[in-house]
């Protein structure tokens, strides 16, 4: 067989191959989008509900169908006749302090980790993944009495919840560590050598270059008072003024409430929840980045 | 500007590992002095201690007489080339090389003119607003080069600069270091793992293993003297054949037998084996490659031996053979000494016959190591 | 047990080695246990030699310094004033001032309350003058624990600075000797932002888990030996006192003392929700691990579009706060919510399901709301992983003849697996721990009435988490008891992230990564 011969048959069974390959990649690819649809209705069905069901005005209670018979802003006017502007402001008070103060020491604890080599580091390391062993529950007893005894609860509750979310935020270094350990340190000698301190090697290189990571940090320690159920529900004790949404919002689910308030609380819902997400969506592209570079490598 | 003395540096890591012993060397001020070894020498470390990176865990460095070892990297004014480059990915070329000028508050003007002034040197000014991604290997090494550069530090540190280029941009950047180094005329300490690097590159080379020195010397000491095994087959390429033999005295004369064939060790080697009283005994004895040659099967010196690779390198063929009990030698042989028919017939299982002289050898103790005249 | 060599196991069947693998496993179970004492001995051992190192140092110190280190035994911060360090010399004096007037004034008082928790009791009086009843509040046993735990930390921390102050005077003496000069208040503060930056860096994150982690565990684990618990709050009624080991007695104890045939032994309850616990832990970690992987494989396979669109679907939801969507879906899954009355009107069904009534229902609701939650988190995680992965390794893995599937299970699951391990230990002890994703959806609900005689009102799909909450709820609140479960709690954990550990071979070296 002259080598021609060859080449055009070789050529012909690549292209048979090809023709099936492609048949069956579309028929994948098919599969594969119809199960994205299915996904996206399923992850995307609540929210549409509670978002409907905030404009329904015909009744207050749990119903079994989703489109309202009578639309209106009921709901949401009567909101403000609760204590519900309080709670938000609360939670936004709490969420930015908690967010800025967190964010820090957060990055102090990570770069220490990261970048120093001192004699304590894995002791200190160590212990750190002994303590959240501990069920962090545990110490809210504790930590509600003594700020009881401070007065920064129920009523002064925003101060309390925010020394509680910021006190221990060192220890959940992990995410941001991994992503400085990313950052080559061969640029921190070079500055070094360069004539920088250290403090001007974290000022001008590492932080200009954990831009995402930063933001990041930022917007879970937003998201973390923004959400917050447990500790909340601590520190208000009972009081109506001291609460955050979480807590207010889950007490109108009561057995004795839920009636009149169900519609409210899913308009309340819609109110924390478009804040975030707006937020979220904007960010969307560093928070990606902040779970995929240091999520895993903690 | 100025002289750096190290006098018995140690380091030992945590983990009690030590990777480098009583480290004694005096490097002179404008001396170009390369460290080489195999990889984890303890060549970088010794480096790294020098600039302030490693802490020094015994003995003293000195830079220009002064005892630097609780001095941060910033406070030692030394300037150094990292293997990959570590230039600042969210500055330009032109604030990575301005960086550690700022950092001294040098007027704008000025730290303008010192900018531009390297590059022009190096090459990059058409760089100088680009980020290093932008920037291939070449232009990352010589922006790196310039950061160096524009410090005007006593010392300069490079470790490894070359190791992440291409063969031939390495070549080509090696003969720019020289001419830098022309340029700049202050004192330089280069870390490489390549002997070729070390060899063109050097006023004295530090051969290191296990984080021993094995012999300080000019590229010509250690390649004509070397003072053991190690370094005799650590400088050159490809690497020195080494032959157990019997080092024998008749005479007054001295004779080596490797592999049956009798070679009188004469002219200079002989009168030096004489001068070090140097007795009868088994040796290892080293002859390079370059030194071998092919000879008449009649001669008494001549080596038996069966071609086992040819490899045309171009100007010379690389001979491996291997002699009757087995064991591998290497042969340099110019292509240029050989006819077009000669050449056709070195192809495998050819026999042949080799030889070398007696001043090209080098002498090792069986059981030292060292070098029987200058160890 | 025989042991092979690497290459006499590369010869083994694949029956033969797995079984091996098994057997070698458990035959190594008593060699690890027992490195575990050899370890936990070394380390007593080291503490003594550094004990010992530590007094020979002090009292050489002692015997072969000037008067100006004698005098700094006593007073703090007295050699590095009279050698010139005025900044530390002073902060040392004041340390040791407040501290000394720390414990006159107060110190002292705590520390002997200690051992009895209080005396006296809240009690009526009465006042002659208002000739009325009041209640007067002597000892304080709450305060008295919390203070007196604090008043340990503050003596350890002096111990400590003395020890540092000692240590100064022998380094200043020796540097001095050799002629060179001590660093000044100046110096101190530039190696501040300097060579000391890590100590600067740290000082805030560290006090603030000492003060608010460290010493509440402490606390609370002391907790555990007393009778705390809201009848017995140490200040508005009862005080509390110590009892030893009664509340681990009660809590592993199988056989019920009192109450008779209703009431179900704490041991039986806390087996009880353990089981589940770990049942979930198990269940909501891989269920969301592989699913999200597979999610964000589909996402990614070439040939895909609007591949931002989807995965902004999913990150929506985790935008949006837990409390909200996990409470709504919860009413979404009520007899009389959404999903029941979309079944009833489509006639699929003419009952409502008991999705929150019955206990497997339940369990199973819980765990499928679960990879709704958790899906679009994994999905970004293993995005990002799946990327890494060298494309190579899939073309030579074709070119060998691998199908989809084995491209799969042999290249991307070990990569991952790898990759992942530490994180799918922190996720699964994470959610052992999950009480938002319970609490909020079912509360615990629905009632285990059996296990609920033992303590609190225990539901089938409480975790041990939930379950602690609830008991420090009420008029009740028995602290003891939850702080034994919370320490229960941490030995499990701790136990399966040993075991784990050591199985797992991206944890063994975290300098790979860099």
């Amino acid at each position: 067989m002259s080598e021609n011969k060859l080449l055009e048959q070789n050529a012909s069974t690549i292209q048979k191959h090809h023709m099936g390959l492609k048949a069956s990649r579309a028929m994948s690819n098919t599969a594969i989008y119809a199960l994205l649809v299915a996904i996206s209705i399923i992850w995307l069905i609540p929210f549409v509900c509670i978002l409907l069901q905030s404009f329904r005005v015909e009744s207050t209670w749990q119903v079994g169908y989703v489109i309202p018979q009578k639309w209106g802003f009921d709901n949401y006017i009567n909101l403000f006749k609760t204590d519900f502007p309080r709670w938000y402001t609360n939670t936004f008070i709490a969420a930015l302090v908690t967010s800025v103060l967190q964010t820090i020491i957060v990055l102090c604890m990570s770069y220490t980790l990261s970048r120093f080599r001192f004699k304590l580091r894995k002791p200190l390391m160590r212990l750190m993944l002994i303590l959240g062993m501990f069920p962090g529950m545990l110490t809210m007893i504790i930590l509600y009495r003594v700020l009881k005894d401070l007065g920064l609860t129920q009523a002064n509750a925003v101060p309390g919840l925010i020394l509680v979310y910021i006190a221990s935020s060192g220890m959940g270094y992990y995410v941001s560590k991994g992503f400085f350990d990313t950052i080559p340190r061969s640029l921190d000698e070079a500055a070094r050598v360069d004539g920088a301190t250290r403090f001007q090697v974290l000022k001008k290189i590492i932080l200009p270059l954990s831009k995402p990571i930063v933001i990041y940090t930022i917007l879970t320690a937003f998201m973390g008072p923004w959400g917050d159920y447990v500790f909340a529900q601590y520190i208000s004790f009972g009081t109506s003024s001291g609460m955050n949404v979480a807590v207010g919002l889950y007490r109108w689910l009561n057995k004795d409430q839920i009636a009149q308030c169900y519609t409210m609380f899913c308009a309340g819902g819609v109110l924390v929840a478009i804040p975030v997400t707006v937020l979220f969506m904007c960010l969307q592209k560093y928070y990606v980045e902040g779970v995929t570079g240091g999520a895993v490598k903690g | 500007m100025a002289s750096v003395k190290l006098t018995d540096v140690k380091k030992v890591y945590d983990n009690k590992v030590t990777a480098v012993h009583d480290f004694n060397l005096e490097i002179a001020d404008k001396e170009f002095v390369v460290f080489v070894g195999p990889s984890g020498c303890g060549k970088s470390t010794t480096l790294r201690m020098i600039a302030g990176l490693e802490d020094i865990s015994g003995g003293t460095v000195e830079i220009d007489g002064v005892v630097v070892n609780d001095l941060q990297p910033k406070d030692r004014d030394i300037a150094m080339v990292f293997q990959n480059y570590a230039l600042y990915p969210h500055m330009t070329v032109y604030d990575n090389i301005a960086f550690s000028l700022r950092l001294k508050k040098m007027p704008e003007d000025q730290v303008y003119e010192k900018v531009t002034n390297a590059a022009e040197i190096l090459g990059i000014t058409e760089y100088l607003t680009r980020k290093p991604r932008a920037l291939s290997g070449g232009q990352r090494q010589r922006v790196a080069i310039g950061r160096a550069m524009v410090r005007n530090s006593k010392v300069f540190l490079m470790d490894e600069p070359l190791s992440n280029l291409d063969a031939k941009l390495r070549n080509q950047m090696r003969a720019e270091i020289i001419l830098l180094r022309q340029k700049l005329d202050t004192t330089f300490v280069y870390v490489t793992h390549d002997q070729t690097e070390a060899m063109t590159l050097g006023d004295r080379i530090v051969i290191m293993k296990d984080g021993f020195i094995e012999q300080v010397g000019t590229p010509t000491e250690v390649f004509e003297k070397p003072r053991n095994i190690f370094v005799a087959e650590f400088i050159g390429a490809p690497k020195m054949n080494l032959i157990n033999t019997k080092l024998e005295v008749s005479g007054g004369k001295y004779y080596v037998n490797p592999f049956g064939a009798r070679i009188e060790v004469g002219g200079e080697k002989g009168e030096e084996l004489r001068q070090a009283g140097v007795a009868a005994q088994d040796v290892i004895l080293g002859v390079r490659p370059e030194h071998m040659v092919l000879a008449d099967a009649n001669s008494e010196a001549a080596i038996p031996c069966t071609l086992e690779v040819n490899e045309m390198m171009g100007s010379e063929l690389h001979l491996h053979v291997y002699t009757e009990d087995g064991t591998r030698l290497i042969v340099r042989v110019p292509t240029i000494n050989l006819t077009l028919e000669q050449r056709k017939e070195l192809v495998y299982g050819k026999k042949l016959y080799i030889t070398f002289e007696g001043k090209v050898m080098h002498f090792f103790g069986k059981e030292s190591n060292l070098n029987l005249i200058y160890g | 047990m025989k042991k092979y060599s690497d290459l006499e196991y590369l010869k083994l069947s694949k029956g033969q080695k797995l079984l091996y693998k098994v057997k070698s496993f458990f035959c190594a179970i008593p060699q690890k246990i027992l490195g575990l004492f050899v370890a936990l001995w070394n380390l007593i051992k080291n503490a003594c030699t550094l004990v010992k190192n530590e007094a020979v140092d002090i009292w050489s110190t002692f015997v072969n310094g000037d008067w100006k280190t004698k005098v700094s035994f006593l007073v703090m911060g007295f050699g590095n004033l009279a050698r010139g360090q005025i900044l530390r010399g002073l902060l040392f004096l004041l340390f040791e001032v407040v501290f000394i007037g720390y414990m006159i004034l107060a110190g002292g008082y705590w520390l002997s309350m200690l051992p009895t928790l209080g005396t006296k009791g809240p009690s009526e009086e009465y006042d002659f003058v208002l000739d009325a009843y009041y209640t007067v509040y002597n000892d304080n046993s709450f305060k008295i624990l919390l203070y007196g735990v604090l008043t340990i930390f503050f003596i350890i921390a002096f111990v400590y600075t003395w020890r540092v102050n000692v240590r100064q005077n022998k380094l200043a003496e020796q540097i001095l000797k050799s002629g060179k000069k001590l660093k000044s208040g100046k110096d101190d503060l530039r190696s501040m932002v300097d060579d000391k930056f890590h100590s600067t860096l740290l000082a805030l994150p560290l006090t603030g888990i000492t003060v608010f982690t460290i010493m509440p565990i402490v606390f609370m684990i002391l907790v555990a030996f007393t009778n705390y618990d809201g009848a017995h709050d140490g200040y508005y009624s009862n005080l509390f006192t110590w009892v030893g080991l009664d509340n681990f007695n009660t809590m592993l104890n199988w056989n019920v003392s009192s109450g008779g045939g209703s009431v179900q032994s704490y041991a039986a309850t806390f087996g009880e929700i353990l089981s589940w616990t770990l049942m979930w832990a198990f269940f909501a970690t891989f269920s969301n691990y592989f699913l999200g992987m597979f999610v964000a494989m589909a996402i990614n396979k070439k040939g895909i579009k609007l591949k931002k669109l989807w995965r902004t679907v999913l990150v929506l939801t985790i935008a949006i706060p837990q409390f909200i969507s996990l409470l709504y879906v919860s009413k979404m899954f009520a007899k009389n919510g959404i999903v029941n009355g979309f079944l009833m009107s489509m006639g699929w069904i003419t009952e409502a399901l008991p999705f929150w009534e019955d206990p497997t229902w339940a369990r199973v609701t819980v765990i499928l709301i679960n990879i709704w939650i958790g899906i679009p988190h994994l999905m970004l995680i293993t995005t990002g992983i799946l990327m890494n992965i060298p494309q190579d390794l899939y073309e030579s893995a074709r070119i060998d003849g691998a199908n989809a599937w084995q491209q799969y299970s042999k290249i991307t699951l070990p990569y991952m697996l790898f990759v992942t391990g530490p994180y799918l230990l922190t996720s699964f002890t994470g959610n052992m721990n999950n009480f938002n994703v319970i609490y909020l959806l079912t509360g615990g609900a629905p009632t285990n009435p059996a296990a609920s005689s033992a303590a609190g009102t225990v539901g089938y799909t409480d975790l041990l988490i939930t379950w602690l909450f609830k008991i420090t709820q009420g008029a009740e609140s028995q602290y003891y008891l939850a702080s034994v479960v919370g320490i229960l709690v941490f030995v499990v954990v701790a136990l399966i992230s040993l075991v784990v550990y050591n199985v797992l071979p991206s944890i063994k070296n975290e300098e790979d990564f860099q």
